[in-house]
């Protein structure tokens, strides 16, 4: 057994203890050391160690009268710790006898005016740990923070297929169940590429594939598994040698949301675009099926079918370090990340499972592999992990697994090697309960919020979801930044008088439009999708008006075209030169802010070496812009 | 089509077979036979890209060759 950590709780009552003493004494005492009462602990009386009590004694008491006590006691007492130096006189003691003597001896020591508090010793696990052997090499769930998810959630009774080489989860013909998913729950499968019903693995892919979502925990064998009570759907669709067609693929996935899976796990990938496939995955996500798949393994800057789908959640992968696998793909449609391993640091810093021997599948061995395949059964388990623990639908357990995703350091929100960044099952869990009461907002609203609230001390977050959150005064901040160097390079004789820029409507209205949009509607008005876009930066809702919600940042708007355009405007309507410098100097404040906070990914510049530079020119061109129309005429 | 690279086995998921082109691009070797799975050899190949199979190894696109000349 390896606890993480055992926590020796001693509490002092010192209230109680100081009852028997002359009051002035007790007020004296109350002063010099705080005081705590013990209705807050847990009267759990599995926690109590048996033949255990903890004594805390007066500072100063000497250790001749530690002896002495023991002595007439009978009880074996030892310092606890020594963090509090000598003097902290909070002893452990070890005593033969049953529990009913246990609180007449503590009633006893009580009494005594050296003690101020006496009570059983409690050990508290501090998080469920499984007993199983291998258990301390799976550094992939202390990754993702497993412990702390399992004291809330085992992924009880939902339903995961697994769309891969099989399983191996039964004895049948020359087929044999791998010692380490026994006692795990199975729901019947199909093998799609023999026709039956056995949907067993001759492989090996499928079978570690499978541990990684439920191997069989805390049974004292092998490893462990994320979601180890949810219900395994063996789903054959790769033949022995790993590969299956669209066609099979496609049926499994509706056949899978037909029969009652709540997450469909695809380890696979590759081929083109297939519309069939296409349209499985979505039919599967609107039967309320979550549907997880990998990236894939080119190590290069596009993710493969099916998790480039739409509808589907894609997977990358890191190694123990949480940087991102030297194989894993990468891009756009990329969503989150998750451990995969990286053997190339040495075969511990695989992903260690139970599976079948790939030169005999009726073997059992326990082998680490590395790839997107094996990080995909961490995000599908802790999807199972959020059904068991209440979320509703696909769309909750995407949100609570985005938006409690870490961003890696130095990143703020979602980029293109780690999407929303890696997974925390215990983060996901803790999101799912704060969806409800923001359910009417848009997805990316409710990303920014979450990733604001679970990481306020970090300023940024709420740039998280490839577009700002509602009101951010951040942007607004730079313009007004840039506003005063704009106002400072202009000579005297063309400065326009601050007092006179700033309080002419016509400059300020549109700055703060367009930086802030319009931020006052939620006072005024209920948050729904359409007040929500409304407080969004300009560019923000313009690109969500012409391309839809949720899709990437238009360099189009992201950029000095639409300043331009106005101060063209301007050219001619010399009144309109105000309004042309305010949306300048707001698209320079918008700009110049998203080149510093990393930029959101612009569509169509695959790189953001690429789009920093952009953002950076454009910001200069609109303080160019912004100059000229604030300038005073030469008369 | 004809492709020309050199033969080489990555490590990942279960370990497979790839063909990384002279054009750049890294496929999946499938088709051939045996004889094919030399590391570092360098090969010509004719055959077609397989846009309709899905797989583990998920390192290109797979390329099933239909004859070959190692050199």
């Amino acid at each position: 057994m390896n606890f993480r950590a055992s926590l020796v709780v001693a509490v002092s009552m010192a209230v109680a203890a100081c009852a028997n003493q002359p009051s002035e004494d007790v007020a004296l005492h109350s002063l010099a050391r705080p005081t705590y009462e013990t209705r807050d602990l847990p009267d759990d009386h599995s926690a109590h160690v048996p033949h255990a009590i903890v004594v805390d004694f007066r500072d100063g008491t000497t250790k001749a009268e530690f002896d002495a006590l023991e002595t007439a006691w009978g009880v074996d007492l030892e310092l606890a710790d020594q963090e509090e130096g000598q003097d902290s006189a909070i002893t452990v003691g070890a005593f033969p006898g049953s529990e009913e003597d246990e609180d007449a001896l503590l009633e006893r020591i009580r009494k005594n005016p050296e003690v101020e508090a006496a009570e059983p010793l409690m050990r508290y696990q501090a998080s469920f740990t499984p007993n199983d052997p291998d258990y301390g090499k799976q550094w992939n769930l202390a990754q993702i923070n497993m412990p702390k998810a399992w004291d809330v959630s085992h992924g009880k009774g939902v339903i995961v297929a697994v769309l891969d080489t099989g399983i191996a989860y039964e004895n049948y013909d020359e087929f044999k169940q791998v010692p380490d998913l026994s006692g795990v729950k199975f729901t019947e499968g199909y093998d799609f590429v023999n026709q039956d019903r056995h949907a067993n693995d001759d492989h090996g892919h499928g079978t570690h594939v499978a541990g990684t979502i439920a191997q069989a925990t805390n049974n004292g064998e092998g490893v462990a598994g994320v979601a180890f009570e949810a219900t395994l759907m063996p789903v054959k669709v790769l033949d022995f040698n790993g590969s299956g067609s669209t066609a099979t693929i496609s049926d499994a996935i509706r056949w899978a949301a037909d029969h009652g899976a709540k997450v469909i796990n695809m380890s696979l990938g590759g081929g083109g675009r297939s519309q069939v496939m296409e349209s499985a995955v979505a039919y599967a996500r609107k039967k309320g099926t979550v549907v997880v798949c990998a990236a894939g393994n080119t190590g290069r800057g596009n993710v493969e079918y099916p998790a480039a789908y739409p509808g589907s959640v894609s997977v990358a992968a890191v190694g123990p370090t949480g940087e991102k696998a030297p194989y894993s793909s990468w891009g756009k449609e990329l969503d989150i990340a998750a451990p995969g391993g990286d053997t190339s640091k040495g075969p511990e810093a695989g992903i260690l499972q139970n599976t079948i021997d790939r030169r005999d599948f009726t073997k059992s061995v326990y082998e680490a592999y590395q790839g997107t395949s094996m990080a995909t059964p961490h995000v599908a388990g802790v999807a199972a992990l959020l059904f068991a623990n209440g979320a509703k639908n696909p769309d909750q357990v995407e949100k609570a697994l985005f938006a409690s995703a870490k961003p890696p350091q130095g990143a703020r929100g979602w980029t293109e090697q780690y999407g929303n960044g890696l997974l925390d099952a215990s983060a996901a869990l803790k999101a799912l309960k704060k969806l409800d009461t923001t359910e009417l907002l848009p997805l990316e609203v409710q990303v920014a919020q979450a990733h604001h609230e679970a990481r306020e001390a970090a300023p940024m977050e709420t740039f998280g979801a490839r577009t700002f959150g509602p009101t951010d005064w951040k942007p607004f901040a730079w313009a007004g930044a840039l506003l005063a160097f704009v106002l400072l390079t202009l000579g005297r004789k063309e400065r326009p008088g601050y007092l006179n820029v700033l309080f002419t409507p016509g400059f300020l209205v549109p700055m703060v439009l367009t930086t802030l949009g319009v931020f006052f509607v939620k006072w005024v008005a209920p948050a729904n999708e359409l007040t929500t876009s409304m407080t969004l930066p300009l560019p923000d809702w313009l690109g969500r008006i012409i391309f839809g919600r949720g899709s990437l940042a238009n360099p189009l708007i992201y950029s000095a075209a639409l300043p331009l355009l106005a101060s063209l405007f301007a050219i001619k309507f010399k009144s309109f030169r105000p309004v042309a410098g305010g949306i300048a100097i707001g698209f320079a404040g918008i700009l110049a802010y998203s080149a510093w906070a990393h930029a959101p990914a612009l569509a169509w510049l695959p790189f953001t070496f690429l789009a920093i530079p952009f953002l950076v020119a454009n910001a200069l061109v609109c303080l160019f812009i912004a100059r000229a129309m604030l300038k005073r005429e030469a008369v | 089509m004809k492709l020309n690279g050199k033969i080489a086995f990555k490590d990942v998921e279960t370990g497979v077979w790839v063909i990384e082109g002279d054009d750049g691009k890294t496929y999946q070797l499938a088709g051939g036979d045996r004889k094919l799975l030399k590391e570092g050899a360098r090969v010509e190949a004719d055959g077609e890209v397989d846009d309709d199979t899905l797989g583990i190894a998920m390192v290109g696109p797979r390329f099933v060759v239909k004859s070959y000349k190692l050199r």
